[in-house]
């Protein structure tokens, strides 16, 4: 999954996006509105927290800006508590907001839900043959016993199970998998996908050629 | 009105209706008395002067014309002696009400009208020289005359109908008293509540205010009364308790929102860094984070408790004699270290500027000044230098303090003393930069009297000036 962070206290920023790598997400960062605007409306992303009092460009203008040409998902993060601050960010576009100070495991939660309601699933379970992926937990079990993916692995696997039932180009799976920093050899991707593949059977992931994978 | 004996309406009321009634009052037994002693008065002449007629005649009686008159102290023996009988015209005199009687010593009668009371009693015959009364008997007057001769007289008439009279100009007399009473307590209350009225509106915009409406004024004519004064007296203890309040919200609302964000580091980094096990560098780099925004929330709440002090803080009585280059001496000298870690060059041009101050607070405003020209210099930039002068001019003394760093944009001029506002945007969170410091600074020189301005031309430096009048 990849998510745009627009956050201007440094080390905020920092913090926040090495919570979110730890957890397999693909993380880009932007330090101001303006900033945030350019990378949301050129960057492919699966869901945005956007912070609310930022240089440049508030976060409100932010919203106004990207909507409706970007849907992605936006969770906005605010040190405004007052009602109508909240109306206004929902009003604009937001999905859902977090009050500063929070959780880090609310504000993981929420970008969880927000990702699945995208992609038009209300459960955090799917079942995919006798291999059961949890969203919530991140776990994978295959016939009830844990496997232990890495968080790449497990991301790529989130995501084609996500989508399962489409073709998931290798250019999709770079955009949502790789943050704009990553520079990492596309074979990679092919590693990874073999590494599913012995973890969870052979059958699992199909190879299009030309084309992408995908789970049946 | 919750009770009437507390209300003071009610009070003026009672006050004014007492003191109306003993004026009308006094008036009216004062009116009365003057009537019935002129009433009496007129009485005893008209006796006298039925007194003087009948000695008259009788002291002509039986006379020759041309005779003397027979002197008064042989009257009584010219009684003794002779029957006399009063003219027709004399006697008539005495025959409604009016009616006399002549006595010997013995008490014997000499000579009396016909509807003399039988009750009359005549003076007590004198030892010596002449009695004279005149007083009241029930419902008659008498005028009464005793010499030591033995000869007394009694003139006397009824006065019923004057009695009567009299008692009716009484009862008049209370009567429009009365009605002169009520017209007076019904004018005390339309005027006492005419004067109690604005107090009623006062009191009442009064208590809407205490009820949390801050921004109502009681309504003002513009004139000069009492209540005018007592009006305008608590529109202005109205207004400064609304900036009392409004700086109490504003600094609850400032510390709450400024202080999220460090909070939000400190959670979120303990948060992630305690998932798991780490290395010693990655506890390290967290611990460092928390440090740092530990150290950012105190400054915050320093800067912030200083802001809210020096707003509250307008008490000039106690401000002491204290000399500005002292003052900037001593703030150079503690911001030498910073500058020379900025790679900055302070230069201080002093002369001696004496004023009546608060010496610690001044210390802050040049400090925050001169601190914001030493850090607001891109890292890269050389020959940094800063130029403090102060000097006096005209009732002022200006203390200038520019430097030759990036300047400040047009847009941002009108805000940079504005709290959290920083016009460099990507600083923020840098440490020891809270975004109060100019308005620190501003609201300091504004305690003292004074001005604080900045000017500023991109690319050319920023020169903040304060100015201080001498006479505070």
């Amino acid at each position: 999954m990849r998510l745009l962070l627009i956050e201007d206290d440094p080390d905020l920023q920092r913090t926040l996006a090495t919570s979110l790598r730890e957890e397999g997400y693909a993380v880009d960062t932007a330090s101001d509105g303006v900033e945030g605007v350019r990378k949301a409306l050129t960057g492919t992303y699966d869901t945005m927290v956007l912070d609310v009092m930022l240089p440049r460009l508030d976060g409100w203008g932010v919203l106004e800006t990207i909507r409706p040409a970007v849907p992605t998902p936006v969770l906005m993060l605010t040190a405004r508590d007052t009602v109508p601050d909240r109306i206004k960010g929902l009003d604009l576009g937001a999905d859902d907001y977090l009050t500063k100070p929070f959780d880090i495991d609310e504000l993981l939660a929420r970008l969880r839900a927000l990702i699945r309601r995208s992609a038009g699933r209300a459960s955090t379970t799917h079942e995919l043959g006798d291999v059961v992926i949890d969203t919530a937990a991140r776990t994978v079990t295959r016939a009830g016993e844990e496997i232990a993916l890495t968080p790449r692995e497990y991301s790529l696997f989130e995501y084609l199970a996500l989508h399962r039932g489409e073709v998931v180009s290798r250019a999709d799976l770079y955009d949502h998998l790789y943050d704009e920093d990553d520079d990492s050899l596309s074979n990679l991707l092919d590693v990874h996908v073999s590494n599913l593949r012995k973890k969870l059977g052979h059958d699992l992931i199909t190879t299009r050629r030309g084309h992408g994978y995908s789970i049946a | 009105m919750s009770s009437f004996l507390h209300s003071i309406r009610w009070r003026i009321q009672v006050w004014h209706g007492v003191i109306l009634l003993v004026a009308i009052g006094a008036f009216c037994v004062t009116a009365y008395h003057f009537a019935w002693d002129h009433q009496m008065r007129r009485l005893d002449r008209e006796l006298q002067d039925s007194e003087r007629l009948l000695i008259r005649t009788l002291m002509d009686y039986g006379q020759k014309p041309g005779d003397a008159p027979v002197p008064p102290e042989k009257l009584a023996e010219a009684l003794r002696a002779h029957q006399i009988t009063l003219p027709p015209a004399v006697a008539a005199q005495f025959t409604g009400t009016t009616y006399f009687t002549l006595r010997d010593a013995d008490g014997s009668v000499l000579l009396q009208s016909d509807n003399t009371p039988a009750d009359v009693r005549p003076l007590p015959v004198p030892t010596f020289g002449f009695g004279e009364d005149v007083r009241s008997v029930g419902n008659r007057r008498e005028s009464l005359r005793a010499s030591s001769r033995g000869f007394s007289s009694v003139f006397g008439r009824d006065i019923t109908r004057e009695i009567a009279d009299m008692r009716r100009f009484g009862l008049i007399l209370a009567a429009s008293g009365l009605g002169a009473w009520v017209l007076g307590l019904v004018g005390g209350w339309w005027l006492a509540g005419r004067a109690i009225k604005p107090i009623a509106t006062i009191s009442h915009t009064a208590t809407r205010i205490a009820e949390g409406n801050l921004d109502e004024r009681i309504d003002t004519t513009g004139g000069d009364s009492e209540l005018d004064q007592l009006a305008r007296v608590l529109n202005q203890t109205f207004a400064r308790l609304q900036a009392s309040f409004e700086r109490e919200r504003r600094f609850s609302s400032d510390a709450s929102h400024e202080l999220r964000t460090p909070v939000s580091v400190l959670i979120a980094e303990t948060q992630r860094i305690l998932r798991r096990e780490r290395t010693p560098a990655e506890y390290h780099e967290a611990l460092q984070t928390c440090q740092n925004n530990a150290e950012r929330m105190r400054g915050l709440i320093e800067s912030l408790l200083t802001l809210s002090r020096q707003e509250a803080a307008n008490n000039r009585a106690a401000h002491q004699p204290c000399d500005l280059a002292d003052i900037l001496r001593d703030t150079v000298g503690q911001l030498q270290p910073l500058a020379t870690a900025h790679d900055v060059q302070l230069f201080a041009d002093l002369t001696d500027a004496p004023l009546r101050g608060d010496a610690p607070a001044l210390g802050i405003l040049f400090a925050n000044l001169i601190r914001n020209a030493v850090q607001h210099r891109p890292a890269t930039a050389r020959d940094g230098r800063v130029d403090i002068a102060c000097r006096r001019d005209g009732d002022c003394i200006v203390v200038t303090i520019a430097d030759n760093g990036p300047g400040i944009a047009t847009e941002d001029l009108p805000h940079v003393f504005e709290r959290f506002y920083r016009a460099d945007k990507a600083r923020t969170g840098g440490t020891g930069h809270t975004g109060l410091g100019l308005a620190i600074a501003k609201t300091i020189a504004e305690n003292h009297g004074g001005t604080l301005s900045v000017q500023s031309q991109p690319g050319k430096g920023a020169t903040f000036a304060v100015n201080l009048p001498v006479e505070t």
